[in-house]
């Protein structure tokens, strides 16, 4: 499709044209018109290179790779200054081909271990700045080495994971072979000890931030010798003896901001620090349990120095200490941002708050401690919204995963807490983490993605994603080469997907295309982005249109893939769900036949039933529920051995889920339909289960069970064995007392077919030594059965209707009746030939039954139902009207049977007039 | 709205420039507007802007647009919202326009419109293969088969 665009004409030479005042017409102009004989490689070269910086690393390989000239500026210094490698591969092989080009680098940033090892190979002897995450693994004897081959180095930063094989003997090679130092932050390091921080105050002039944070052991003392610290972070470190440090570390002369958050710091420490420090001006010791529970600390009220807690003004704090800047409260960070003058010493400071800040704010949300949420409303998510927009790339990215993580109060529920998500909304996080989501910079595209993700739970958020616009971006995001990104874009729009609202939009998006592409890209090892893009095409598929455009895109094979071949629990369970939603649409479009198809499908989803895992189990038999609708899914479930195994779920379901309850009845029930599975069924035992399953209080699970069982006691078999597991009481209390008109219905079937008559005479047949006890016991069991069918019937025959009806032959007193009677959802049940003759033959019967096939065949076909047609059909061809006449004007027969028989008729010739106007 | 006055007092009328285009259109704009261009803003400050300012390099067609674009980014008070749905309107234009704008953007130093047009490019370029690069802009790859491989050995650690 082409766009609409507006084009002016203007012809050469001729115009004399106002300005805004052509005339513009609109045109549609298709691709290679657009396309025109512009000659794009001709740009300039500096518009060129801001091309390239507007693309992620793959984009821009691809584009070097179209044109000698562009492949020569891809390789600019400036488009080299600084490299991000954790999403990429990187060893020494790949390392080695980017050398040439990190000559100038100046910045980089790595994940993992094998990384660092490769890092020297770059070559890049300029680099200034590292930083790298994922570094457990990392050694002293890499670091060293890395230190050693980048001696220009002035920043060096290793976390949040805990670096814990590097020692200080590491920390002492950074000191002895980077004399540039000015930053170095380390996480998670068992003991720096006193020679080593020694040997960075002797060796690194520059040094003025250090952050030994998540370390078990700090040496305090030698850390009070730095005396060119500015900044000093020790956030999260253990056994630090605050002792020495309130009388320590006031001397530092340089020392403006400190970092004791996630400590056990205490009031007196902290005051101490405050009031002797001739320097300090910021202590921030957010988090911090000793310092929070000490009801009559006060916070020392000093000019010019502000404590940052969870119980202070933040905001305020920091304001505080700009001297020329009058805002006031939380414009503080971006009036310092959009401030033209530019003052050192402020920028640095400002610089650290935000790198600190995120860090302590994404910890508080990992933790989630309680008491927290007044200051979350108030002031934390106002800094993560403040620090999304830092120019710190790092900081953008913990804020955005922060937010992510502190609105979700209960992981496994996947709930988040409402008053958070919707503060983020209203704040216009919504918009900023849109803007993240759209930068080429993939570690904030997937931060940005998941907290889009997570809020959207919520559905005021996910209604404000939507109109923002944010469909589309993570519909986008869905086809990153990343899985990273992938994932979390899959997992927003799983969450958007999950109510009504969103559907239509996230298919015209192309979401449902990339959604199953994704899980063939990733089929094998990303059971996380498998998953997500499972469950969101799982809720799509639940939507009539959408199930469609999932099938159209190759959906129906990509999931039955998953089904077989996926080992991971938390895909299969989505994958099946996937199918059952594919295959619930029944009628209305094909793809309950294509899932039955599928090579393997049925096999697939046969053996899940035998999961361990009971999600995996109640997904796998909903969808095979769903399959057996077709006739030809049904009987080929049976071939894969679904009888034997829906009936082992059933009996194994005592304990499990509602959910999964209903599922194992609902399974069998569309199996049942055809009598050699009802067969089947009654032979492996499945009668048992489900009579225990009828016996439930969920109206769900004993409403299809009774289902079942119906479909069952078609069989005189079966009805026996029913009658001998003892399913009489337990129909019989279903068909009087159930909620469910439903379920009341279909046992009082059940119950016709078992004492219709057929049952006696299987049970003669099969002559045994017992058969006269067996036959008086049935006696006393057809007694209870027809006495509460009876109170089944009148229950929904309204007295004084039928007294009318009686009177006269109007339609409107009929219509009446039928009104009483009528079961809504009745109208969904399909009975085949046999059944429909059964019934004609109980019209027959001389006890209450007549009056109850009446009622049956009454609600079969209700103009309107949608097998009415079908059933009336198999009745003509049964010469069902004699009958149906005779019933009507029998002398003997109750009056229900009669009234109900004259509607029937009247039913009957109301679709004969309707087909015969139909040709 | 050019005609709009909440913003300055009456006794201080707007200060308006003139430019030129290649082809003898000439425009006029708020001096404020005009600052958005780095050049312009230097022959403003150099006092080299009190007669039509001739602008060799740019049709009347697309200088327009510019000052069209300019105009709207100077007022005061537009919500950002606004402004970025306008903003993408303003670029949805056929592949001649884009490259002039970039052209002129560049030439002007108007660096919210160079990134916004970049940009623009930039998402036509996304996740797309060499070759589908190639017919979007129209290119004919010139690689003999070994360049073809060194490129190929350049770029692999991007696709891993």
């Amino acid at each position: 499709m082409s766009r609409r665009l507006r084009r002016r004409v203007s012809k050469k030479g001729k115009e004399k044209v106002v300005a805004h005042s052509y005339t513009e017409f609109e045109e549609e102009v298709s691709t290679s018109e657009q396309n025109g004989d512009v000659n794009w490689t001709c740009l300039p070269d500096d518009t060129v290179i801001q091309l390239f910086s507007c693309l992620n690393y793959r984009d821009r390989a691809s584009l070097a790779s179209t044109c000698k000239t562009w492949r020569c500026l891809s390789a600019s210094p400036c488009l080299w200054n600084s490299l991000d490698l954790r999403a990429h591969k990187c060893d020494s092989a790949m390392a080695s081909s980017l050398a040439s080009r990190c000559r100038n680098l100046q910045k980089l940033r790595f994940r993992g271990a094998e990384s660092a090892d490769a890092i020297i190979f770059l070559q890049a002897r300029n680099l200034r700045e590292l930083s790298g995450d994922y570094c457990r693994k990392i050694t002293d004897a890499t670091l060293s080495v890395i230190a050693a081959r980048h001696e220009l180095l002035e920043c060096l930063q290793l976390g949040p994971d805990f670096c814990e094989r590097i020692t200080s003997d590491a920390v002492k090679q950074i000191a002895f072979c980077c004399p540039n130092l000015t930053k170095l932050r380390l996480s998670g390091i068992r003991d720096v000890q006193g020679d080593a921080i020694s040997a960075l105050g002797k060796h690194c002039p520059h040094l003025t931030d250090v952050g030994f944070l998540d370390c078990l052991k700090v040496d305090e003392l030698a850390l009070g010798n730095v005396a060119s610290l500015r900044f000093l972070s020790v956030a999260g470190t253990s056994n630090v003896k605050w002792g020495v440090v309130s009388h320590v570390w006031h001397k530092l002369p340089n020392l403006v901001g400190l970092d004791v958050s996630r400590t056990d710091v205490g009031p007196a420490a902290v005051s101490r620090l405050l009031i002797s420090s001739q320097s300090l001006k910021v202590l921030c010791a957010l988090n911090c349990p000793v310092l929070e529970g000490d009801a009559n600390f006060t916070v020392p009220k000093i000019k010019g120095k502000s404590l940052l807690a969870h119980f202070t003004d933040i905001f305020e704090g920091i304001a505080s200490l700009f001297a020329d800047i009058t805002s006031k409260g939380k414009t503080v960070f971006l009036d310092w941002r959009n401030s033209k003058k530019t003052h050192k010493s402020m920028d640095e400071m400002m610089s650290w708050f935000e790198w600190i800040l995120s860090h302590s704010l994404l910890r508080s949300a990992e933790n989630n401690p309680q008491g927290l949420d007044d200051f979350w409303l108030k002031q934390g998510a106002p800094l993560l919204l403040i620090l999304m927009q830092s120019s710190q790339e790092d900081v953008q990215e913990r804020a955005a995963t922060g937010l992510a993580t502190f609105v979700v109060i209960d992981d496994e529920h996947a709930s988040i807490d409402r008053g958070r998500a919707e503060a983020v909304m209203r704040d216009g996080g919504i918009r900023l983490l849109l803007d993240l989501a759209k930068s080429w910079r993939e570690g904030l595209q997937s931060e940005a993605a998941k907290a889009i993700a997570n809020l959207s739970v919520n559905v005021n958020v996910a209604k404000a994603v939507a109109e923002e616009g944010g469909i589309d971006i993570l519909a986008s995001l869905a086809r990153s080469m990343n899985r990273l990104v992938a994932e979390e874009a899959a997992g927003g729009l799983w969450n958007l997907s999950v109510g009504e609202e969103h559907k239509g939009a996230i298919a015209e998006a192309g979401g449902v295309k990339a959604l199953v592409d994704l899980i063939f890209k990733w089929s094998s090892g990303g059971d996380g982005v498998l998953e997500r893009a499972a469950g969101a095409l799982a809720n799509l598929a639940a939507d009539d249109k959408c199930s469609m455009a999932v099938a159209l895109a190759g959906g129906v094979h990509a999931l039955v893939m998953l089904a077989r071949n996926c080992k991971f629990e938390g895909v299969q369970e989505q994958a099946a769900r996937a199918l059952a939603n594919l295959a619930a649409h029944g009628d209305s479009n094909g793809n309950n036949a294509a899932v039955g198809q599928e090579v393997g499908a049925l096999e697939a989803l046969v053996q899940l039933t035998r999961s361990p895992h009971e999600g995996v189990r109640q997904e796998a038999a909903g969808a095979l529920w769903n399959l057996s609708f077709d006739d030809r899914n049904r009987e080929a479930i049976a071939s894969a051995g679904g009888v034997e195994a829906l009936v082992a779920l059933a009996q194994t379901c005592s304990n499990a889920s509602p959910g999964l309850q209903e599922r194992a009845a609902g399974a069998l029930w569309g199996l049942s339909v055809s009598e050699a599975n009802s067969v089947a069924i009654g032979r492996e035992g499945g009668v048992a289960p489900l009579i225990a399953l009828a016996r439930s209080d969920a109206e769900d699970v004993h409403e299809t069970a009774a289902g079942a069982l119906w479909n069952l006691a078609f069989n005189p078999g079966n009805a026996l064995r029913i009658v001998e597991e003892g399913g009489v009481p337990a129909l019989v209390h279903l068909c009087s007392s159930s909620v469910s008109k439903m379920a009341r219905f279909m046992a009082a079937l059940a119950l016709a077919y078992m004492f219709d008559g057929r049952m006696d005479e299987y049970a003669l047949v099969g002559t045994s030594s017992e058969s006269t006890s067996k036959i008086v016991s049935l006696d006393g069991s057809r007694r209870m059965a027809l006495k509460h069918i009876e109170a089944f019937i009148l229950m929904f025959s309204d007295r004084q209707a039928f007294t009318t009806a009686a009177a006269s032959s109007a339609p409107a007193a009929l219509a009446e009746v039928t009104e009483g009677a009528r079961i809504q959802e009745a109208g969904h049940l399909r009975c085949s030939g046999a059944e429909i003759g059964r019934f004609i033959s109980m019209l027959k019967n001389p006890s209450v039954l007549k009056a109850c096939a009446a009622f049956a065949l009454l609600q079969f076909t209700i103009p309107g139902g949608r097998h009415a047609l079908h059933h009336a059909k198999l009745m003509q061809n049964a010469g069902a009207a004699r009958v149906l006449r005779a019933t009507a004007a029998a002398a003997t027969a109750p009056l229900e049977a009669k009234i109900f028989a004259r509607i029937v008729l009247r039913n009957l010739e109301h679709h004969q007039a309707e087909s015969s106007k139909g040709i | 709205m050019s005609s709009s006055s909440s913003s300055s007092s009456p006794s201080c009328p707007k200060k308006m420039i003139t430019l030129k285009s290649s082809d003898g259109e000439t425009f006029e704009i708020e001096e404020i507007a005009a600052l958005q261009s780095k050049t312009l803003e230097s022959m403003i400050d150099e006092n080299c802007a009190s007669t039509p300012v001739p602008l060799p390099n740019i049709t009347g067609k697309i200088l327009a647009k510019v000052v069209e674009y300019c105009t709207k980014h100077a007022e005061v008070g537009a919500d950002a919202e606004s402004l970025r749905a306008w903003d993408a309107e303003f670029v949805s234009v056929d592949h001649p326009t884009l490259f002039d704008y970039i052209l002129a953007a560049n030439f002007l130093e108007i660096p919210t419109l160079l990134n916004l047009a970049c940009q623009s490019v930039a998402d036509m370029v996304k996740g797309k293969t060499p070759d589908e690069i190639h017919k979007i802009f129209n290119i004919k790859s010139t690689f003999t088969p070994e360049e073809e491989e060194e490129l190929r050995r350049e770029n692999q650690w991007a696709f891993d």
